[in-house]
């Protein structure tokens, strides 16, 4: 081995045991390691669910549509060489005695899929379907039944016979609904099961495989003629087929990531300082020597990229053990196994850590070389010129966009990046004032408060960063902490006691009648309101959507069909804001609109709306305005005519009720007299929600939890800067005739107040954090959390005293004298 | 490993004396001896008339507190303090009432007094010698021990410093203990011992 690497290696070697060069690997380490874990985590993850493929599409192209692909629309298509199939999905309840759940139901006919296959267990034959009378399902509702393969199951009318377990199947379909549990029946069962009626809410599908070209001339065929109601998803669609969910989920915990990564960067920044200012000399030594000074830059690069190899082999694996156990602990919510990640995503976190260490690493490597030799004779510094700044700046800069690279929200990253460092600015202000302001009364009556209050204003530069640091990082653990189990809980728990929690869905008319006497009977309270898909076309007679600006047109009510309603008298639990409702015999078309949509869309009252119902339209002025709270879960509605208007177009009706426990069979007999409704269990619902909240909120607290580990090897080397600093202070107030018990009180004395003012600073901090999800996300009354008050200051109390004492050295007094006569 | 052998000083008070000898002679570990910062493994020093080694820590820094002062070669002002806190600081370890008028009157009396609130690093060399003098003799010792003041200034300096040294040593009645291998500094003291070989023999002209 040629000299340099040789000692560069025994340079390494013999640093590794200096406190800086250990953060400093350390910090580099989890910043591989976090980086691998979400690179890999989220390339399995999108190749999963969110990227098309055929073998997940289940086809080549798919005809989604909201209503059913009628024979004509069929015979439109143009299926010469192209095989084809159906599949209708909907919600729907299933069960068994006492125990029923809401599963997403796909009825199939053969061939299908037409991409892709089916797994189960047992195992079956390419192309095979659940017979008639079968029911394959999948092991999330076995489990959640208390269901045995052989065992029956109700669905609607009928009662299907359990026999295979669904491993993994492709076409999910769209949106949230495809997370939800499924079961596979046969369609010959569908009619006989009476769940599906006309006018019910499903997704019915037209599933297209065939030779590309085909395939090419079909899209090209189908797509101007898209209605309304209708979709079309391609191998290259840009709208994933399933779960923008986790696509905002994965952004949010790469988010996360961004403020480990920054912490990481500011501990390697910091070693690094303080590892430069330790090698002037034996850089200027090395220089006197004949060394040159490109020689020099190699050295201390072969030293970094050694210690790199060591720390990425490490990031690596323990990057792949937790994205293994992240994985384990999002396995059973996801709706199938993941592919493993593509090889070069392994990569990403060493290549990072690579791209830390040397743009951070340069610029103090570079002023290393241009040390004056005669530094060994006067001590002279390297010289301090715009060049260094400008290349602090130029690394500093392309660290940034290197990061920002890697987490493909650059906006969202970019601003976050902005708030952390206001707020860090912040705090790091606001800590140092709250410090001055408990020690100036101190200050009065103690020497330790004077020399407490002398040690505040000399580490004030420190303080402020150590500050920013942990108040941030506490507030963000405490906010995660209490939202994960907290924040869904209460806002369920401040809903009224009779909030309902059963909807009922595609009522019928002919079902209207008995579906009242049957909830009369049981005295359960409720309205059946009719609902109408109908899409907003026209304002003042002109067609509407060039008469607004865009973020008006992104608004729901244009975006997609809206559920229209009528009714004679007001709802009872929307409160008129404006204008005035009907007389219950009117035959005016007027309408009432939700406040929100029409403060949005600028509509008043007086202006008339054209609707597009099913083809025909339909017209009506603008009578008053609602207030609606949409979490009531009750049936509530944007639009909501005159009863006139809508009396002859198809509709099916909605309701809610409050099912007290001790009436909860009435589900059951419900589900059983009308199978063809759809009931929905809002509890099932809301448990499902916030155990997705409850992933979401445990991952991104390992990503903090590992922003806390770089959060305190960040405090562990910015109290190391001044370590010496610290030491030589001591030495001088000991031979001043200071004790040497009181100096260490007085360390412990600063780290103790500096830990209990970040503390306080934190609680009140996640407080306003957690104040303002209350007002503006859950709408409701913010409360106090006393036991954070009660540990975050103790805890960080600790932290600061525990970290301090770790670092700080005692000094006997016959050191003190030596040190001063070195120094 | 003998450092001294047969050492035998008294100093009394109001006295000057200078220490010189060559580098590594122990000029220092005599001094921090001597100022109660070390014990010595046998033999005694007397601080009017009480045993150092015989006192406990606190009393020690008691007597360094209200007795001792000291100058060091490489001034060892707190970077972050400026020039009066700096001064302050024994005064306020001392719990004097009047700690920051004190320390104004004494950073004027070494001519800095348009310069208390410069920091260390905003002083030339010998700026901040003289502040560590003021600091040195804000607490009033009875005892000023000196390592090598002038040994970081050039001479000119060093010369103004020595001069402020020795007029404030005057005025103040203190006894001083200068370490130092500079003779003609070492003249101006009133006794001059030589530590050679672990012994002290008085120079005599």
């Amino acid at each position: 081995m040629s000299l340099l690497p040789r000692l560069a290696r025994r340079q390494l070697l013999t640093q590794l045991r200096t406190t800086e060069w250990r953060a400093l690997l350390l910090a580099t380490w989890i910043a591989i390691a976090l980086t691998t874990l979400l690179a890999v985590l989220g390339d399995r993850l999108e190749r999963g669910l969110l990227h098309q493929s055929a073998a997940l599409l289940g086809a080549d192209l798919v005809l989604s549509s909201t209503r059913p692909i009628t024979p004509e629309r069929l015979e439109a298509i143009d299926l010469a060489d192209t095989r084809h199939t159906q599949v209708i999905q909907f919600p729907s309840m299933v069960g068994q005695e006492e125990e029923w759940m809401l599963v997403s139901v796909r009825v199939l006919e053969p061939p299908y899929p037409l991409r892709g296959k089916l797994v189960t267990d047992p195992a079956t034959p390419p192309g095979a379907l659940p017979a008639p009378g079968e029911v394959w399902a999948e092991p999330r509702v076995l489990a959640q039944l208390g269901l045995e393969l052989g065992d029956s199951l109700e669905f609607g009318y009928s009662r299907l016979t359990l026999t295979h377990r669904l491993l993994a199947s492709p076409d999910r379909g769209a949106g949230f609904r495809s997370f939800n549990p499924h079961i596979l029946v046969n369609r010959a069962d569908l009619d006989a099961s009476g769940v599906l009626a006309e006018g019910s809410r499903a997704d019915y599908r037209l599933l297209l495989a065939g030779s590309s070209e085909n395939i090419r001339r079909l899209e090209q065929q189908l797509r101007p003629t898209l209605t309304d109601y209708e979709r079309l998803y391609t191998l290259r669609s840009d709208q994933p087929l399933t779960g923008n969910t986790l696509g905002n989920a994965l952004h949010y915990l790469n988010l996360a990531a961004l403020i480990a990564l920054l912490l990481s960067a500011m501990t390697i920044v910091l070693a690094l300082r303080r590892f430069a200012l330790g090698q002037h000399t034996r850089s200027a030594l090395l220089l006197n020597l004949g060394l040159r000074p490109d020689q020099l830059v190699r050295l201390y690069l072969y030293q970094l990229l050694i210690a790199w190899a060591v720390v990425a082999l490490l990031g690596l694996l323990t990057g792949y053990l937790l994205q293994g156990a992240v994985y384990q602990w999002l396995a059973d919510l996801l709706p199938q196994s993941l592919p493993p990640a593509a090889w070069w995503r392994w990569l990403i976190g060493p290549a990072l850590g690579l791209a830390l260490l040397v743009l951070l690493g340069l610029p103090p490597i570079l002023q290393l070389a241009r040390i004056p030799v005669a530094h060994l004779l006067r001590g002279d510094p390297p010289p301090q010129d715009r060049t260094a700044l400008l290349l602090q700046g130029c690394s500093g800069l392309l660290l940034i966009i290197t990061l920002l690279a890697f987490l493909q929200a650059p906006a969202a990253a970019l601003s976050l990046l902005l708030f952390l460092l206001l707020g860090g600015a912040l705090f790091g202000w606001l800590a140092q004032w709250a410090l001055s302001a408990c020690v100036r009364p101190l200050a009065r009556h103690g020497l330790l408060g004077r020399l407490l209050a002398m040690r505040l204003r000399q580490q004030r530069r420190w303080h402020r960063l150590q500050a920013a640091v942990v108040v941030m990082l506490l507030t963000l653990l405490s906010v995660i902490w209490v939202s994960r189990s907290d924040l869904l809980q209460q806002w369920q728990a401040q809903l009224p006691d009779d909030t309902p929690n059963y909807f009922v869905i595609n009522i019928q008319p002919w079902e209207k009648e008995a579906l009242s006497r049957f909830l009369a009977e049981r005295s359960l309270q409720t309205e059946l309101y009719p609902m109408i898909p109908g899409r907003l076309t026209e304002l003042n007679g002109e067609p509407i959507r060039p008469q607004l600006d865009p973020q008006q047109r992104s608004h729901n009510a244009l975006r997609r069909e809206l559920n229209l309603s009528w009714s004679r008298v007001r709802p009872p639990h929307n409160p008129l804001l404006a204008g005035e409702w009907w007389p219950p015999d009117t035959t005016e078309p007027l309408i009432s609109i939700e406040q929100e949509m029409a403060q949005t869309l600028g509509l008043e009252i007086g202006d008339r709306l054209g609707f597009d119902v099913g083809g025909v339209k339909v017209e009506g002025r603008i009578r008053n305005i609602r207030k609606v709270v949409w979490t009531s879960f009750r049936p509530n509605f944007y639009i909501i005519f005159s009863p006139a208007v809508l009396k002859g177009a198809p509709t099916t009706w909605i309701t809610s009720f409050h099912l007290p426990p001790e009436q909860q069979q009435v589900s059951r007999q419900l589900m059983q007299q009308f199978p063809s409704l759809t009931v929905i269990d809002i509890e099932q619902m809301l448990s499902q929600l916030s155990q997705w909240l409850q992933r979401l909120a445990d991952s991104s607290a390992l990503i903090l939890g590992l922003s806390l580990g770089c959060g305190l090897m960040l405090l562990g080397v910015t109290l190391l800067q001044a370590v010496e600093q610290r030491r030589l202070e001591s030495a001088l107030l000991q031979t001043l005739g200071l004790t040497a018990e009181r100096a260490r009180r007085l360390d412990l004395l600063e780290f103790l107040l500096l830990g209990l003012v970040c503390g306080v600073l934190a609680s009140v901090s996640a407080e306003a954090v957690l104040a303002s999800l209350h007002l503006y996300l859950l709408q409701i009354e913010p409360r106090l959390h006393p036991w954070l008050w009660l540990t975050l200051p103790p805890l960080s109390a600790l932290l600061f005293v525990l970290l301090g004492l770790l670092i700080r050295r005692p000094l006997r007094l016959e050191q003190c004298y030596r040190l001063l006569q070195s120094g | 490993m003998e450092l001294f052998s047969g050492l035998d000083l008294s100093v009394a008070a109001g006295e000057s004396v200078a220490i010189i000898g060559r580098s590594g002679a122990g000029k220092s570990t005599l001094l921090s001896l001597l100022a109660g910062l070390d014990t010595p493994t046998s033999g005694q020093i007397l601080f009017a008339g009480r045993s150092l080694a015989q006192l406990d820590d606190p009393a020690r820094a008691e007597i360094r507190l209200h007795h001792l002062g000291f100058i060091f070669q490489s001034f060892h002002l707190l970077p972050e303090l400026t020039a009066l806190d700096n001064v302050r600081l024994p005064l306020e370890i001392q719990a004097a009432a009047d700690a920051e008028q004190q320390a104004r009157h004494w950073l004027q009396r070494v001519g800095l007094g348009a310069r208390t609130d410069h920091y260390p690093a905003q002083l030339s060399g010998g700026e901040q010698q003289r502040v560590a003098i003021a600091r040195a003799f804000a607490t009033r010792p009875e005892v000023l021990f000196a390592d090598e003041p002038t040994g970081n200034l050039d001479e000119e300096t060093g010369l103004q410093i020595i001069e402020q040294l020795f007029s404030l040593n005057a005025s103040q009645g203190t006894t001083l203990l200068l370490i130092t291998h500079d003779l003609e500094l070492a003249r101006r003291c009133r006794r001059r011992l030589h530590l050679h070989a672990g012994r002290l023999e008085e120079v005599t002209e």
